[in-house]
């Protein structure tokens, strides 16, 4: 009988220390990108810190399906790597951060650069050989490797580069970012696309396109061709204010804006640490 | 004294009656269950076979740029985006699940016969609890490997620049391939066909071996027309089984088999080895998040109901195969 006491008390008491930080805990379900993944990653990690009570759950299934869960309600946010278009109704998006596509070829690969044009080539199965590229010291068949059609990455990549046309049958695809970064890695005659975030990869190595890099410096000024706004994307009725105060969070603050540095990415209108601040319009 | 003997023998018919009642509504329950699902799978995708009638089995256009059409429509879009051919996929599937079961039926049953009877006791001994073992590996690990060590094996050692070059405007031939997904699948369900093969085979009773081996006939030769012989609804159950597992691999296949809505051309040679393709469960796993998509969402739930449709005729052809083996059986 005592013993039943004791163990009740402790079970209660225990229920009311926990229930102060039960209560206040909340968590943020977001879908999308997974080229933007790794910065999410340690953004949320670092917002928790700042807000212990918020908590995030992020399934990355590509930016465009992303969207679709916002839209049929699924997710309360999304991250997408295109801008809007028509069939995202009833969505708002917000400006979060710049990234770069970059172009990879295995380190083996001497190439340094290409133009748009042999860029969509490739991609559409139009130039197959390597030996059509004389910087690159190889004279073998091109392997291109990109994404499947419900990544943000294949629509930005579709549209920017490909113009429109459809992305050719010689192209494998894979189901992530990291995945193509692998292929990349491991074939000496792949080519393939993925966000600014692989480049410290020692087994790949980035193309210039049109003769610009893609660094940081070059996508924050959008000198580099494939540089690319990283998305928020919420509902346009009533979302949820967490999400909001996050997106403010992520696109402002000086230690979101060292985080995404850190990571890879450019941040666009964070604000920086230095004595003379400038405030940057958006 | 009478009336308590009454009043307990009362009370275990009841419990008796109760167990058997319980475990009687757990049963109509399971079963409950699957008629459900197949019933919910079927009736979802119903308005892709409506709109395409038998052509959803054939093959006309390119069938990634199909998904790519049904995706970008989004919960909208006209009937017209309902078009779909499936014979690429469905050419893939029948290619890495038969050419897997095939290879490891083979396989299987020499190794099974040589676990039961051939080899020596310690090797035995081993051997169970290892064969056991191999075959709970969750698949994604078979396709880690897979990505990590065979798929750039056969890109960079096993085709050449001439057959790359050969088909380069049409398809990549860089590792990712059939039998990357073959190799590996037969990797895949040989401990499960290895397990069953075995089992079947120790419950042979001896004394049909003996009585074989009385007559002089040779260990190989009683053990093959003798012990396997009597094996034979055990190697089925085993096949049938293997085959359900490698039709629904999804997770290994897609990241092995380049993921390209093409049909292999047995008729290119060699090269047919190593052309990349995309089979059915492997297209529901990467399409998934296309969900929200009304047109991608039917034509989902039918690619699944193809699937679920053939697991269970597979079942059925198991238990037709096995009716005139009965006489024989051991079990």
């Amino acid at each position: 009988m005592q013993s039943k006491r004791i163990g009740l008390a402790a079970v209660l008491s225990a229920f009311l220390l926990l229930s102060p930080a039960a209560a206040s805990a909340k968590t943020l379900i977001g879908s999308g990108s997974s080229v933007a993944q790794p910065y999410l990653q340690s953004l949320f990690a670092a917002y928790h810190r700042v807000r212990p009570g918020i908590s995030f759950l992020y399934t990355a299934d590509g930016g465009n399906a992303g969207v679709k869960d916002v839209q049929s309600g699924r997710s309360q946010f999304a991250v997408n790597t295109r801008p809007p278009l028509p069939s995202d109704a009833g969505t708002t998006y917000v400006k979060l951060w710049l990234d770069g596509l970059c172009i990879y070829v295995n380190s083996q690969n001497k190439l340094s650069n290409l133009s748009i044009g042999e860029l969509a080539g490739i991609f559409t199965g139009v130039s197959t050989s390597w030996s059509q590229f004389p910087g690159s010291g190889l004279s073998t068949t091109i392997d291109a490797v990109g994404r499947d059609s419900t990544a943000g990455t294949f629509s930005f990549f579709t549209a920017a580069v490909l113009n429109g046309q459809t992305q050719g049958s010689n192209v494998n695809t894979q189901a992530s970012d990291g995945l193509v970064a692998n292929a990349i890695k491991h074939d000496p005659n792949s080519i393939g696309y993925a966000g600014l975030a692989r480049a410290k990869d020692p087994g790949l190595k980035k193309v210039n396109v049109n003769g610009v890099a893609c660094a940081p410096a070059f996508v924050k000024t959008l000198k580099y061709p494939l540089s690319r706004f990283v998305w928020m994307v919420f509902p346009t009725a009533s979302p949820d204010l967490d999400v909001q105060k996050f997106t403010d969070w992520a696109r402002t603050s000086v230690q979101a804006g060292e985080i995404i540095t850190k990571v890879g990415a450019v941040p666009a209108f964070n604000k920086t640490a230095h004595k003379h601040k400038k405030h940057k319009k958006h | 004294m009478d009336d308590e003997l009454l009043f307990e023998q009362r009370l275990h018919w009841w419990s008796d009656r109760r167990a058997e009642l319980t475990l009687g509504a757990v049963v109509c329950a399971v079963l409950a269950g699957v008629v459900a699902m197949l019933v919910f799978v079927v009736v979802q995708g119903w308005p892709s076979f409506a709109h395409n009638g038998l052509a959803w089995f054939g093959s006309g256009g390119n069938v990634d740029q199909q998904i790519k059409d049904m995706f970008s429509a989004g919960a909208s879009g006209s009937r017209d985006v309902y078009t779909f051919h499936a014979w690429p996929l469905i050419w893939s599937t029948l290619l890495i699940v038969g050419g897997a079961v095939t290879l490891s039926l083979v396989s299987s049953l020499f190794v099974a016969v040589f676990v039961v009877e051939f080899a020596p006791d310690w090797m035995k001994q081993t051997l169970h609890p290892v064969v056991r073992l191999l075959a709970s590996v969750p698949s994604v690990i078979y396709g880690l490997i897979g990505v990590l060590v065979i798929v750039p094996f056969v890109g960079n050692h096993l085709i050449t620049q001439a057959e790359k070059a050969s088909v380069s405007h049409i398809i990549s031939l860089s590792g990712y391939s059939l039998i990357a997904g073959v190799m590996i699948l037969t990797v895949m369900i040989s401990p499960l066909m290895i397990a069953i093969f075995a089992d079947g085979l120790r419950s042979v009773p001896r004394h049909w071996l003996e009585a074989s081996l009385a007559l002089g006939i040779n260990r190989w030769r009683t053990f093959w027309k003798v012990g396997v012989r009597a094996a034979r609804p055990a190697i089925v159950a085993g096949t049938v089984l293997a085959t359900a597992r490698a039709l629904g691999e999804a997770v290994m296949l897609a990241m092995v088999t380049g993921s390209v809505g093409f049909a292999p051309n047995p008729f290119d040679g060699a090269i047919f080895l190593f052309e990349p393709s995309r089979p059915l469960a492997a297209t529901i796993l990467q399409q998934v998040e296309g969900l929200s998509s009304a047109a991608l969402k039917h034509t989902l739930f039918a690619i699944a109901s193809v699937l679920l449709v053939s697991a269970m005729l597979l079942s059925l052809a198991g238990w037709a195969a096995k009716q005139p083996l009965k006489k024989y059986a051991a079990a």
